[in-house]
């Protein structure tokens, strides 16, 4: 076994979303530390993947042993201001089902949570909701 | 001298008793050892006295179940030896895996076994056992 390597857990969970935002209706989804500039009144998607706490599962130091790695994904959904929010929704549905209890390659995404209106968008303009999506790897040392 | 954190342990165990191995997987040990005594005390005496007899020992290895960590299934499934001899063998260390150091090691029987799978959480197991001859304690 060998320690984790959270850029592979990383691609597992963006690789998931942009292969679903990619299938028609296709729709812009932009990741951690990419520029991106929204067109008006369009629908588009921002998720950040951010790792959190570790802990010790077993005993047996640097052989033998296991950690939890546990993370977040933060999905904003950005659509239209001013036309509802039917199409803002049907977007969070198709991000819900992508995780909702699923094991990838070892990643345990749990139950999400959302999608939650967020009161004040940024970028302002658009109607925004959040779905937030924790989840879980064992490290196998 | 340094203090020991519970990351540091292991558990080395072998159901024939001919080669202890690790198991993967143990989340902590606990062993308790237990000195009978016997009433010295005779006629005239004011205060009680005692001597040391038999010595025995019980204790829990905790497992996050995994059905493929080596160690594990030959481990929880000693349970379910019929007509146990005994010839188990178990060293729960306090730190590292040298064999005769910072561990105790003994023969014993797995007494109990429980396996608890809860939504959300990891499946646990936890395994009772009792020492059965010398307890031979190398906690220097």
């Amino acid at each position: 076994m060998a320690a984790a390597d959270l850029n592979t857990v990383r691609a597992t969970v963006e690789s998931r979303l942009a292969i679903e935002l990619a299938s028609s209706p296709a729709i812009p989804v932009v990741f951690n530390n990419v520029s991106y500039a929204p067109t008006p009144n369009s629908s588009w998607v921002q998720c950040l993947l951010n790792f959190g706490a570790n802990e010790y599962l077993s005993q047996g130091l640097t052989t033998d042993s296991r950690n939890r790695i546990v993370g977040v994904i933060v999905v904003n959904i950005f659509t239209p201001a001013g036309v509802g929010s039917g199409a803002n929704y049907t977007i969070g549905k198709r991000i819900r089902d992508l995780y909702n209890r699923i094991i990838v390659s070892g990643v345990y995404f749990d139950a999400p949570i959302g999608p939650e209106v967020v009161g004040t968008p940024a970028p302002e303009g658009y109607f925004q909701t959040q779905v937030r999506v924790t989840f879980e790897f064992i490290e196998e040392l | 001298m340094a203090t020991i954190r519970g990351e540091q342990g292991t558990v080395q165990f072998d159901a024939a008793g001919s080669s202890n191995a690790t198991i993967v997987g143990t989340r902590s040990w606990s062993l308790s050892i237990t000195k009978e005594t016997l009433d010295t005390s005779v006629h005239g005496d004011t205060f009680r006295s005692f001597v040391g007899s038999m010595v025995s020992g019980s204790g829990t290895v905790e497992l996050v179940y995994d059905p493929d960590a080596t160690g594990q299934a030959g481990f929880l499934e000693d349970v379910v030896t019929t007509a146990d001899p005994a010839d188990a063998t178990f060293e729960l260390f306090t730190t590292g895996t040298t064999t005769g150091t910072d561990s105790v090691s003994f023969a014993g029987i797995i007494t109990d076994m429980e396996i608890t799978s809860t939504v959300g959480e990891l499946v646990i197991v936890s395994c009772n056992f009792i020492t059965s001859g010398t307890i031979t304690s190398n906690l220097e």
